[in-house]
Parts: structure tokens; sequence; C-alpha cells
């Protein structure tokens, strides 16, 4: 075991590892900006200066030399030496702006330089509240500036492709955004132009930064110099709160954050999971958000009436059709829905004595590229797999529900219509409940009972991605009829931390009336007089993960907000 | 207390690098003179140790302004592996202000730069010597080329060279004309292709050069002494000029002199021997300032030049560096503000803008003198400049900010009065 001595304090260390890495990996803050952990290291911010010394050794022995007192005597390198780039070695000593005050000083000064460029429209930029060059300029800066001059004018508002933009002045040239094209995506849709101080990154001529993961640059940026066109002057981020999520777009089960203001998601951004998709998130995944706010239902509703209905009239009447239709029945899964949602489904045919059809499987082939887009459409098609629900035979079922076999079909968050297993026509003698999320839902007319469903946001559940990895996720915002103060997963803004009750998501318009199918269910198999067994999703779960072997380990205390990887399954290859 | 020049007879010199021989640059003159009889020799007779060594036993150093001993930095190259090819770059990209002793070569006698290329590829096993020379060249580039294709077809260069089993390839690069292609980690970017930004030091070019393969990179004045070495011997070298840093050297001198041009004369010439040589100072003025060794070295006043001889370790005493050699003579009625400003605005626009001290700091520098140049300066501002240089050296992954930093450093603090009686009094006077 190395030992190397940080600001006078001794950590252990093992294999070649980059200073930097090693001191963030430790909670050493040491300000960067070009650094990031799954790029190359260019060294360009000159922000991570640090003095590095190490032990001098006898020439002819090798040994280290000691002074009088034993220690062993240091030499410091004449420079200053950029962590990042710095490879640790055992017995080397590391002083930091807290012991240094050399450093101190040179982090100070590029700060300075950083800044004389700069715009300083904080007030107005985007990043301000989680910029790393304002948080760093603010701890390790100088307290002025002694700039008299001019700022360099570089362009701004430049559209580099149809989902980013540049404000080239605020950019401080740490390069993030084309090593992330060059090394990360491959796309290789960006370079710096320019020389010295008018540098900015820009696309070829003639080209346009359109790849499909673009806008993790943005994330990237360590400034303000790269926007969303989509999120651009939409809200300030203590505004926001955070919620850790998955998105759903796909079988990968993407980590991501959902931003929400006032009840509205506003953005989704990437959460880091080494074992899913380390920092980044498709662009696809980010755009989704707008499904959470628009089209979604205003409460349950009944066929043929305008109004909606009440939670307990539109399930008792749910409960009266399943009870006159019986074993004429057939449920239909969902890939969309969590792996609670299906179980309950399960439940509540065997309680009905009906049919699981299986659920529909949402394939596009040629959608996926390998990383972080499948062609599986759906976020929970392997869950389907492993509670024994195969996807459905098209023509099998479709011949089955024309031939006037079912008396009813229940469907869990799907749509039979928009995906061709039914026609409207063959279910207009059908009595059909429908569990949604939009109002663009396409068997929504159809519907005898529509019963609006939580969506990814709103719920809790587990889904589990194509690689078989668990991963549970809180909601993220409120809908009507829940009690907020019970999800204390939930993520704060300000307001919610340090305001007035009157300050939490007090539009009361932005409040869906929808429900978790896993809370509609129980209610309807206690109206059939059939057992409801474990309430709430953390004990439905626990139960499936001691019965059903494919679960084993999926509780939600191991599963946690990284997830947890399943025993696999041999599970019939979806063609 | 008089100093003696290091160079011994200089008067009786005869010139090697650039012989006066009409029409050397054409090959057949350059072969009648004894030219690429070393190259048949050194690829007959002796094995790439030897060579390396030879080289060594020279003591040359460096031309291209860092002084580094060649023969060392060829024994840096790892031991050959039969699949990774190695390479030599001839850094010609030169472009100091001040700095035009590598043209003439190129002129003039650019068949010694080939023979020692492909005397350095013998001696370190090299595939191919990548000549990378500034765009701005032209001329001279179309020069080399047909020059390069002669020796080619006199089977010099290439494939089984001169009936030995030797092959090795030289390939002119026409750089697009920045200053900082000049560094040698970036002219390796740039001739991959990339943009020119210089990359981090270790890992060094003789372990990941061009292409991650073994490289060495020397420059053009470096290379044409390798024939001279290899041909006449290392002690006939080590004979030349100053004792630690000997052999032929360029001196190229400009500014306010009569006669100004390249003058081929051994090392450790005293400054005042060579601007006698150079026909005095124009119109009979006095001498002011001196630049010994291209516009990034510290500037001398005229004072400080009694004694002192061209070589590295006597100007380093003197306060200053050889660099390039390229002396810049400047009389009496120099502005030195105005020398500093443009001096300080070339550094701002070659500034290659990757680390942030240097892309930032040289621009401020330069708005800093433009004002001071202007009359606008405050004297807290000549403080602010010594503070930047602080700033910017030692800070950065290339040596641009330091050559940027010490003009300015050393300008200020040599001629501080004529800076501070351009800036504004730091106290106004009060109508009684």
């Amino acid at each position: 075991m190395s030992h190397v001595t940080i600001d006078g304090r001794e950590y252990e260390f093992e294999g070649p590892q980059s200073l930097l890495q090693f001191c963030l990996d430790h909670e050493i803050e040491l300000p960067h900006f070009c650094y990031h952990p799954s790029m190359s290291v260019p060294a360009n911010c000159r922000q991570c200066l640090v003095d590095i010394g190490a032990p001098v050794r006898d020439r002819e022995t090798g040994e280290i030399r000691l002074d009088e007192q034993g220690k062993p005597v240091i030499q410091y390198f004449p420079k200053l030496q950029t962590s990042c780039s710095h490879i640790i070695s055992d017995g080397q000593v590391v002083h930091t702006a807290r012991s240094s005050k050399k450093v101190e000083e040179a982090q100070r000064d590029t700060l300075e330089f950083l800044l004389i460029n700069h715009p300083l429209d904080c007030p107005i930029c985007d990043q301000a509240g989680h910029c790393p060059l304002q948080i760093q300029a603010y701890k390790y800066g100088p307290e002025g500036s002694r700039f008299e001059f001019r700022k360099v004018h570089k362009p701004k508002k430049v559209k580099l492709g149809p989902r980013v933009v540049l404000d080239a002045e605020r950019c401080i040239n740490c390069t993030r955004c084309v090593r992330f094209t060059d090394e990360i995506s491959g796309s290789g849709q960006l370079t710096i132009i320019e020389r010295g101080v008018k540098n900015y990154p820009i696309t070829p001529p003639g080209g346009s930064f359109d790849e499909p993961y673009s806008m993790n640059v943005i994330d990237l940026c360590p400034v303000g110099a790269l926007t969303s066109v989509d999120f651009r002057f939409q809200a300030r981020i203590w505004e926001m709160a955070s919620t850790p999520s998955i998105t759903t777009t796909n079988a990968k089960g993407s980590n991501c954050d959902l931003w929400v203001r006032d009840n509205l998601v506003l953005r989704i951004t990437p959460r880091a999971n080494p074992e899913v998709n380390e920092f980044w998130l498709p662009d696809e995944d980010r755009l989704t958000y707008h499904r959470f706010n628009e089209n979604r239902p205003l409460g349950p509703s009944l066929h043929g009436e305008t109004e909606s209905a009440s939670w307990d009239s539109s399930l008792q009447r749910v409960t009266e059709i399943l009870k006159n239709s019986g074993t004429q029945t057939v449920f239909i899964a969902s890939a969309y829905a969590t792996v609670e949602d299906n179980w309950m489904l399960i439940q509540l045919a065997e309680a009905v004595g009906g049919q699981v059809a299986g659920y529909i499987s949402h394939i596009e082939p040629g959608h996926g590229d390998g990383w972080l887009r499948t062609d599986d459409r759906t976020p929970n098609a392997q869950g389907c797999e492993r509670l024994g629900l195969a996807p459905i035979d098209f023509p099998l079922w479709q011949a089955r529900i024309e031939s006037g076999e079912f008396q009813a079909i229940y469907i869990l968050e799907d749509d039979p219509v928009a995906s061709e297993l039914c026609s409207i026509e063959s279910l207009e003698d059908i009595q059909v409940i429908l569990h949604y999320y939009s109002t663009t839902n396409q068997t929504l007319p159809t519907a005898d009972v529509a019963l609006p469903a939580a969506m990814v946001a709103e719920t809790i559940g587990t889904y589990v991605n194509e690689s078989g990895r668990a991963q549970r996720v809180v909601p993220a915002k409120v809908i009507k009829g829940m009690n907020r103060t019970l999800m204390m997963q939930m993520g704060l803004s300000r307001a919610d931390r340090h305001g007035t009750p009157f300050d939490r998501w007090h539009n009361e318009s932005h409040y869906i009336d929808c429900k978790p199918s896993w809370e509609i269910i129980p209610i309807l198999l206690k109206a059939l007089g059939a057992k409801t067994g474990p309430l709430g999703p953390r004990k439905i779960m626990r139960l499936i993960s001691d019965t059903i072997p494919a679960f084993k380990g999926a509780t939600y205390g191991a599963m946690d907000l990284s997830g947890v990887a399943l025993p696999a399954i041999e599970t019939e290859v979806i063609s | 207390m008089a100093v003696m020049t290091k160079a011994g007879d200089w008067k009786s010199y005869q010139r090697v690098l650039l012989p006066p021989v009409k029409n050397l640059h054409q090959l057949h003159v350059y072969r009648e003179h004894g030219g690429y009889e070393t190259l048949k020799k050194v690829l007959t007779e002796m094995e790439p140790q030897d060579v390396t060594a030879e080289m060594k036993r020279s003591s040359l150093r460096g031309r291209g302004g860092a002084g580094f001993p060649t023969g060392l930095k060829w024994s840096f190259m790892p031991p050959v592996k039969p699949d990774v090819p190695r390479y030599l770059c001839c850094n010609a990209d030169e472009s100091e202000p001040g700095t035009f002793k590598d043209r003439q070569l190129r002129e003039y006698n650019p068949h010694v730069l080939f023979e020692g290329s492909l005397v350095a590829g013998d001696g370190m096993s090299l595939k191919a010597c990548y000549l990378y020379v500034r765009g701005e060249y032209a001329d001279w580039i179309t020069h080399m080329q047909k020059e390069l294709a002669n020796a080619y077809d006199s089977k010099l260069v290439g494939k089984n060279m001169l009936g030995t089993k030797h092959n090795m390839d030289i390939i002119i690069h026409k750089g697009a004309g920045a200053y900082i292609c000049g560094e040698e980690t970036s002219l390796m970017e740039s001739l991959e292709g990339k943009r020119a930004y210089p990359r981090i030091k270790p890992p060094f070019p003789a372990q990941s050069g061009i292409w991650k393969c073994p490289t060495t990179i020397n420059n053009v004045e470096t290379l044409a002494c390798a024939p001279l070495i290899l041909g006449r011997g290392a002690d006939w070298f080590a004979s030349i000029g100053a004792e630690k840093n000997p052999g032929p050297l360029l001196y190229g001198i400009s500014g306010h002199v009569n006669r100004p041009g390249v003058y081929e004369y051994p090392t450790g010439m005293l400054i005042t021997d060579l601007l006698e040589i150079a026909g005095g100072m124009r119109g009979g003025k006095k001498l002011k300032a001196l630049i010994p060794g291209g516009a990034s070295v510290p500037v001398l006043r005229a004072d400080m030049i009694e004694g002192v001889t061209m070589d590295i370790e006597s100007l380093r005493e003197a306060g200053s560096m050889l660099g390039t050699a390229g002396m810049l003579f400047l009389d009496e009625d120099t502005d030195m503000v105005a020398f500093l400003r443009r001096v300080a605005h070339f550094y701002h626009h070659e500034s290659c803008g990757q680390c942030t001290p240097c892309r930032e700091g040289t621009g401020w520098m330069e708005n800093l003198i433009t004002r001071i140049d202007d009359g606008e300066g405050n004297l807290r501002d000549l403080d602010l400049l010594l503070d930047l240089c602080d700033q910017m050296e030692g800070r950065t992954v290339c040596a641009l900010a330091d050559a940027a930093a010490w003009p300015v450093r050393n300008t200020i603090k040599r001629f501080r009065e004529d800076f501070e009686r351009r800036c504004r009094p730091a106290v106004w006077a009060v109508n009684a």
C-alpha cells in the first residue's frame, strides 16, 4: 500500500491514479474546470494547480534520504503542478490552497484571468446557481478585478444545432464539449476555432451539431456557454426541485434527475451511474418531459359522459363490469408500467378469473445504437418477462378479441389501438377499462371507464432494464390526493427548504388527478371481495422479491437510488 | 576588466554552414564540395550508437533556442522495436521576431539539412524525417522541394540510399503559419492534422511523439551541424568557439545597424565584435539596448554588454539568454514602450489559447502597454504588468507564457524610467 500526504494528512492509495481524481474520491475539494473523469486530460484551465513534493532518493542506494529527525527529505517540484495530469506516487507530499499560500495565490490568479473576459452576466445566465465558475470564483477567486479594458467580444446566441445554443463570450475554453464529441460520442462535430483569447467551440463550416447525444455538452459545460434551446431562460436553478429518477423512453433505464417547478417537469438531466449510463443521457430521453405536463387527463371518465366522473363512481362501474364479465375478461399488462402495477394486475386477473394476454411489445428496429438507446421503446419489458408475462402474440389475440370471446378488456397503461392490436370497431361491443397517461391515447374514445394512471414522475415503483437491473423511482411531482409529506424522498427546491408553507407547490391546477395503478387495483380487489394482498409498493416489492426467484434481492432497501442487478433469467428472444 | 572573446581567431574563420560557394544549393555543386560523403561514411562505416556518441562528444547544443545538448537528446530514443516506426521532425517553423537564420540555410544550403536529417536518421534508426516549414516561406518550400526531388532521383534519399540497405524518407510539410507550431509538441499535433495545442510533458516526444511513436525534434541549424561533426570529427567541432557551447553559429543581426544580416562565426563572439562586423550603429548613434536571442529573451541595456560573449554561460551571467542568436540592436532613439508594445502584440496574437494564464494574460498585457504608449497609463500599471508576469510564468503547458512574460518583465525592470516618464503622474500638482 502506498501513501500520499495531502495538506498534512496521510492517505493510502493503490495503483496509478490522478491526484485530482484521488482528491475528488476522498472529498478533498480542488477547484477545476476542464477535468472530467471519463475524458482525456488536457490540463488547460490551470485551475487545479497544487504544490507537490517527492522524497529524495539516494542516487546510489536508491533509499529515501532522511533528515536529522528521521523524516524523509522532501524536494518540491520547481513549478506548481496541475493535479489532474499528475499521477501520484508513494511518499509524495501535496499542498492545496488550504495549506500553501503559493497555491492559494495561483488559484486566485487563474480565476482573475478567467473572469477578465467573461461577461459576468450571471443574473441572466441559465448556469447561475450551479455554475462551477461562479462557485469557485466566490470561493477561491480575487475580491475584485484589476482589468480596466473592453472585454473581448465573441459571437452570442449561436445555434450550434437543433438543440444546443452557444454563447461564445461565456466560454472559458475548457474543451470539454469538443472532447465529448471526439472521445465519447465520436461524432467529432465540434472543434475550437480562432486563436488565443478569441477561441470558441463551433461546428465545422456547413455542419450542424445534431448528433443524438448533443445535449450532454450542456451539462459538461462548466459555465453557461452552452445552453439548451428547449430549457433556455425557462427557470432559475434554485426555483426547481430535482428528484432522482430514471428515463422511460427506452429499455436502458438511464438514470436521470427530474427538475420540477410548480409541479411541472421542466427538464431532465443525467444522473451518474457507472453501471448504466455513466454520465450521459441521449437527447430523446431529455426532451420527453413535456408528456408529464401536457395532455394529461383531468380525472377518471365514463364513456359518453363529458364531465369527469368521481373515482368512487368510476371504480364502482369497473367492479360491475368485472363482476359481469368474470372469466370472459382479458387483461393486458404493460411494459410501460412498473413491476408492482403489473403484479397487481395479475392478482386482479386471478381474482376475476380472467386471462392475462401478456404485454404489448414496442420494438422499433434500428432505433438502438448499442449505447444508451435501445430498439425496445418501453422501460419495463424485462420486468414483465420476469413476472412470467410474455409479449402478446398479435395474430392470435387479434383474432380472439375480434371473435367476441371476451366481454371485457382491461388495459394497463398502454394503447392497443395505436399499436394495432385491436381496432376501435372491434372494441365497440366489448367493455373497455383503460389505465392511461395521456389524452392522446387512441384507445381512450372507446374506453367505457378511463382511469388516469400516474406516470414515472408521479409514482413509486420498480423498472427492470434490458440488462436485468432493477431500479426504483420516487415521485418528483405531486398528484391530487397524494399526501406529499409522506413522500420523504421527493426533491426539495430552495423555497421548499427555506420558504414558508405558502411557497410550496401552490398552483393546484398543475396537480394531475391520477392514481398509481398499484393504488387503483387493490380498491377493485376489495370491492370484488378478494384478498387485497400487501398494500403499498414497498411491501408489494418485498413480497415479489421473496416469492419470485427472478426478482431475488430486489427490495427497496437494496435498490436504493442506483439499482441492483437481478439474477440472469432465460428469456425468449424478443424479435 | 576586459573579458576576451571565446571565439579565438575569428577574423580568419572559414564558414562551414554557409560556405562562400556559388550555387551551393544545387545538388551537383554540393556534391562537388564533398556533399553526402559524410552520409556515405555514416551509412557504410558507422554503427548507429557511434553516431550518437560522436554527437554527444561534440558538445553541440540545440540551436532552436533552448540549447539542449543534441547528442543527449538523440540518446533518449528508446531501443528499436521492429513494428514501431521512429521519426525525426526538423523544426523549420522559425517565426520569432528577430530570428531569421534558418531561412538562409534553407535558401543557400538545403542539402546540408537533408544530409543532416539522414545522418540523424541513421544514428537513431528512423523511418522518416518531417521537415515542418513555416507556410509563409512558400518560395523556399518550392525551392527545397525541387532540391529534395533531385536528391531522391540521385538515390540519396528514399529506398536503398547510396546503394546501401538503408531507407529513409524526407517529407516537407507546410505549416499554416502559427508561432505556436514552433513548440515541439504542438508541431507534432499540427503534423498529425490537429489543432496545434501543445501537449503535456511527460510523456516526452522520445517516448510518445508523432502518432505516439518515438520522435526526436531538432532545429534546422542543429541538424545542419550533424554532417560537419561526423565528417570532420567531434574534436574539430568542439574546438570551435566557446568551450561549453561550441561550434559555428549563425548570428542573425538586425535592428539599427549599418549592415544587418546573417553572419556565420564561432560561438562565444564578443557582442561588441559582432556590432563592429555588422558595421556599427546606424548614423553613428549610440547603442541603447540589445536583444541577444530573439524577441522572447530578456533585453540587455547598453551598459550590460561590456565583455559579454555570445554563448549560453556568458549571456546567462549577464542576465539574458542565447536563444536563437537573433540579435536585435536598438539605438538611443528607440522608444522602449513602443518596442515592448510590438512584442506584446506579437505574443497576444500568437497565443494558442489553450491555457488560461497565457490566453488571458497576453491580451491584458498588450492592453496595458498600449495604454501606457498612448500616454493614458498610470504608474500602478507597471506594477500590475510585473504582477501579470508572475501570474503567467511557469503556470502553463508550454513555454509561450514564459516567452511572453520575460521581455515585459525585463524591459520594464531595465528601462523603468522610460516607462514611468510615459505614465501619468501618481500625484497631480494642485493649482494654487
